[in-house]
C-alpha cells in the first residue's frame, strides 16, 4: 500500500471554453519525484498552479495530504513549497533578507546561513540578489521555498537555461530535497533530466495525462511494442564528454 | 490527515511577519536611489520652486538709481536714508540718466529718483528747506514706479508734518496683522505637503507594484500563507517611514530657509501625517494593486491625481476658487488633507479641532480600502 500525498481526481480548467486540463487523474507517493512532461500547452502548468492554490478548479478535486485544496487553501499553502518557473527576487535585497523575507511569509524564523548553505550560497548572504548567475538564483529560488519545511515541493522547468553543470548541480539538490523526505512535483522540457530524476513520471498532451509510470517501465512498454532505434546505443553520448572535459565544478 | 495536523498561524505571528516585511522593505528603499529621489528629493524642488515664488510676492522692493544733482546736505541725509530703506535696491552703476534709461529698457531697473540742484536747498524767506523728488520710469515699470512714487510722496508727508506743524483732519492707518494673518507660503506649503504624500502614497506603489507583477515577484509571494492585509499593512507602515522622513525634511527646510512659522504641536502633526499617508497609500494600493501593468497603472493614476492636484489646493489655494467649486472640492479625498495640515501647522489647532477632516479621512479610508481590497489582484 504506497502512501499517497497528492491525489487529483478528474481536473479540468478550460480558458474560453477551451479545455486546458481536460479531466485528469493521478496520484503521487510520499517521498517520491514526479515529473509532468509534456509539449508546450499540454496543460502542465495550468495543473501544477491549481494543485498549488494559484488558479481556480473549474471541476475535480485536489487533495494535498487530506487537504481540500479548493476549501483549505490557507493550510495547504502552509505545506508546500513553490518554484516558479522564473527566479525572480526583488534588487537591493540582501540574499540574507530574502530568506528572511520568505521565512516571515510562511511564518516562520530560520536561520538564512543554515538554508544558503544548504544550497550553496552561504558565501553570497550579503550580496544583492541581481548579483548572482542563472544558477545561483534558481538555487536561492529553492532556498525560499523550502524554509518553512514543506511536504511537497514544487518546481516548474527548474533547469530551463541552466549550463550542463548547474543542471547537474540542481538535480543533485532535487535529489537531497528528496532524500530528506520531501516530496518533489516538478515539469521539464528535459527527458533525460526525466529519465535520471524521476522516479516517475506522466506525460501530458492535449490536457490530458496519456502515459504514467516509472521511466524504465514506460520505455520497456515501448521496446515490448517492437520500436528499436535505428543507430546504435552508445555507452556514452556528447553531454558526458562535455562533463568530462570541463569538469563537475559549477562556473559562476 | 485533518487541517488540524496544520498549526494555524497565530495572529501574533502574522502581525510579526507584516514587521519583518516593514522592516526588509524600508531598508531597500534606503538602498534604491530612484526611489529616495521621487519620494524625498522630488518634493523638495517644488519647496523651492513655490518657496521662492511666495517669498518674493510677499515683499515690497525696487530697483532704483539715485541721480542726486543737490550738493545741499539735506539731500545727502536724503539718499543715505534711502539707501537704508530695505524697500530699495541701489544700483550704485548708475551715474547719470543715459545708462538708467538703457537699464530701464532691459527691465534691469524700475525707476530712477532724481533729486534736482535745488532740492533740499533753504529757500527764500523759509525756515526749512523744501524741494522735489522725481520719479523718472517708463512704461514697461510703469506699476513700480507709481507704487515707488506713493511710496515716496507718504515718506514726504512724514517729512513735511516734522518741518510744517498741521493737524491733518483725515489719515489712513496701517496695521499689519502679522500675529494671525496666513502668508501665501503657509498656504503653499500645505499643500506641498498634500503633494508629497500623493507622491509617497500613490505614486510609489503605483510605479512598483506593476513591475513586481511583471517580474512575478507577488506570484511567488501569493504561494506562501501571506494575506493581502498583511501586505497591505506592511506598506502601510514603511511608507509611512519614509513619509514622516521626508516631510520632516521639508519642515526643517521651509523654518530654515522660508521663514515657516509652526504654531501647531509637532506631534499632532505626525499622527495626522501617518493617517494622511493611510488614505492617500490606499488609492494607491486600489490602483496598483489593480493594474496588471503599466499601462494600466499610468494613466489610471494621472486620472486620479491630476485632477486632485489642481482642486484639492495643492498648488492654488481653494479660495481664489468659485464657490460652487470649492464646495463639489471641499469632499475631494486630498483637501481634508491640505485643509487639516494648514490648520494644525499655521493655526495652531489640534487634532480635536480638526474633527470634520478627520471624518472625511475616515470615511474615504473606508471606501478606498474597500475597493482595493476587493481589486487587488497578485499576478
Amino acid at each position: 500500500m504506497k502512501d499517497v500525498i497528492l491525489k487529483v481526481k478528474n481536473l479540468k480548467k478550460s480558458y474560453d471554453n477551451k479545455p486546458a486540463v481536460d479531466g485528469i487523474s493521478f496520484e503521487v507517493y510520499r517521498g517520491e519525484i514526479f515529473g509532468i512532461l509534456g509539449p508546450n500547452g499540454a496543460g502542465k502548468t495550468t495543473t501544477l498552479e491549481m494543485i498549488e492554490t494559484m488558479r481556480e478548479i473549474d471541476s475535480g478535486s485536489i487533495s494535498v495530504d487530506g487537504l481540500d485544496v479548493a476549501t483549505q487553501g490557507d493550510s495547504v499553502k502552509q505545506i508546500i513549497g513553490v518554484q516558479p518557473q522564473t527566479a525572480a527576487f526583488q534588487d537591493k535585497q540582501k540574499l540574507s533578507e530574502i530568506i528572511e523575507l520568505f521565512s516571515a511569509a510562511y511564518g516562520e524564523k530560520v536561520s538564512a546561513k543554515k538554508f544558503l548553505d544548504e544550497v550553496n550560497l552561504g558565501e553570497k548572504i550579503n550580496n544583492f540578489a541581481e548579483e548572482l548567475s542563472g544558477g545561483q538564483r534558481q538555487r536561492l529560488s529553492i532556498a525560499t521555498a523550502i524554509v518553512h519545511n514543506p511536504r511537497l515541493f514544487f518546481l516548474d522547468e527548474p533547469t530551463t537555461g541552466l549550463d550542463p553543470q548547474a543542471r547537474r548541480n540542481l538535480w543533485d539538490l532535487i535529489r537531497e530535497i528528496r532524500d530528506r523526505g520531501v516530496t518533489v512535483i516538478m515539469t521539464t522540457h528535459y527527458l533525460d533530466e526525466a529519465e535520471i530524476l524521476c522516479d516517475r513520471v506522466a506525460i501530458m498532451d492535449n490536457g490530458k495525462i496519456i502515459a504514467i509510470d516509472t521511466p524504465i517501465k514506460l520505455i520497456k512498454d515501448l521496446l515490448k511494442k517492437g520500436f528499436h532505434k535505428e543507430q546504435k546505443v552508445e555507452q556514452a553520448n556528447l553531454e558526458d564528454v562535455f562533463i568530462d572535459l570541463t569538469g563537475k565544478g559549477l562556473r559562476e | 490527515m485533518t487541517e488540524k495536523d496544520v498549526p494555524r498561524i497565530s495572529l501574533r505571528k502574522k502581525l510579526q511577519t507584516v514587521l519583518t516585511f516593514t522592516r526588509l522593505n524600508t531598508k531597500r528603499f534606503f538602498r534604491d536611489k530612484l526611489a529616495i529621489f521621487f519620494s524625498v528629493l522630488f518634493p523638495l524642488i517644488f519647496l523651492f520652486v513655490f518657496g521662492s515664488i511666495s517669498r518674493g510676492g510677499g515683499k515690497l522692493s525696487f530697483k532704483v538709481a539715485i541721480l542726486n544733482d543737490s550738493s545741499s546736505s539735506y539731500s545727502t541725509t536724503f539718499v543715505e536714508q534711502l539707501k537704508n530703506s530695505k524697500i530699495y535696491k541701489i544700483d550704485k552703476t548708475v551715474n547719470n540718466l543715459t545708462q538708467a534709461k538703457d537699464k530701464m529698457g532691459k527691465s534691469q531697473l524700475d525707476g530712477v529718483i532724481y533729486l534736482n540742484k535745488d532740492f533740499g536747498v533753504v529757500q527764500n524767506g523759509n525756515k526749512y528747506p523744501s524741494g522735489q523728488v522725481e520719479v523718472i520710469y517708463t512704461q514697461n515699470q510703469m506699476t513700480a514706479g507709481q507704487t515707488m512714487a506713493s511710496v515716496l510722496s507718504a515718506s514726504l508727508s512724514g517729512i513735511n508734518a516734522k518741518f510744517v506743524n498741521i493737524k491733518t483732519p483725515f489719515t489712513v492707518s496701517q496695521n499689519q496683522l502679522n500675529e494671525k494673518s496666513l502668508t501665501t507660503f503657509d498656504y503653499t506649503f500645505a499643500g506641498l505637503l498634500g503633494f508629497s504624500i500623493i507622491g509617497i502614497g500613490i505614486f510609489g506603489p503605483v510605479n512598483v507594484f506593476p513591475e513586481l507583477k511583471k517580474q512575478g515577484i507577488l506570484r511567488r509571494l501569493h504561494t506562501t500563507p501571506i494575506k493581502v492585509w498583511q501586505y497591505f499593512l506592511s506598506t502601510m507602515f514603511s511608507q509611512s517611514i519614509i513619509g514622516v522622513l521626508s516631510i520632516a525634511i521639508q519642515f526643517a527646510i521651509a523654518i530654515s530657509v522660508f521663514n515657516l512659522r509652526v504654531v501647531g504641536n509637532y506631534f499632532e502633526i505626525i499622527i495626522f501625517t501617518i493617517i494622511s499617508i493611510f488614505m492617500v497609500l490606499g488609492i494607491g494600493l486600489a490602483v496598483g494593486g489593480w493594474a496588471k501593468n503599466d499601462r494600466q497603472a499610468a494613466p489610471l493614476s494621472n486620472i486620479i491625481v491630476f485632477p486632485m492636484l489642481f482642486l484639492s489646493g495643492t498648488f492654488f489655494p481653494r479660495f481664489q476658487m468659485p464657490q460652487y467649486l470649492q464646495s463639489i472640492t471641499n469632499y475631494l479625498p486630498l483637501t481634508p488633507v491640505i485643509d487639516g495640515m494648514r490648520l494644525l501647522i499655521t493655526e495652531g489647532k489640534h487634532l480635536t479641532q480638526i474633527l470634520p477632516q478627520l471624518v472625511l479621512i475616515a470615511l474615504w479610508m473606508v471606501i478606498i480600502y474597500a475597493i482595493a481590497f476587493r481589486v487587488f489582484r497578485w499576478e
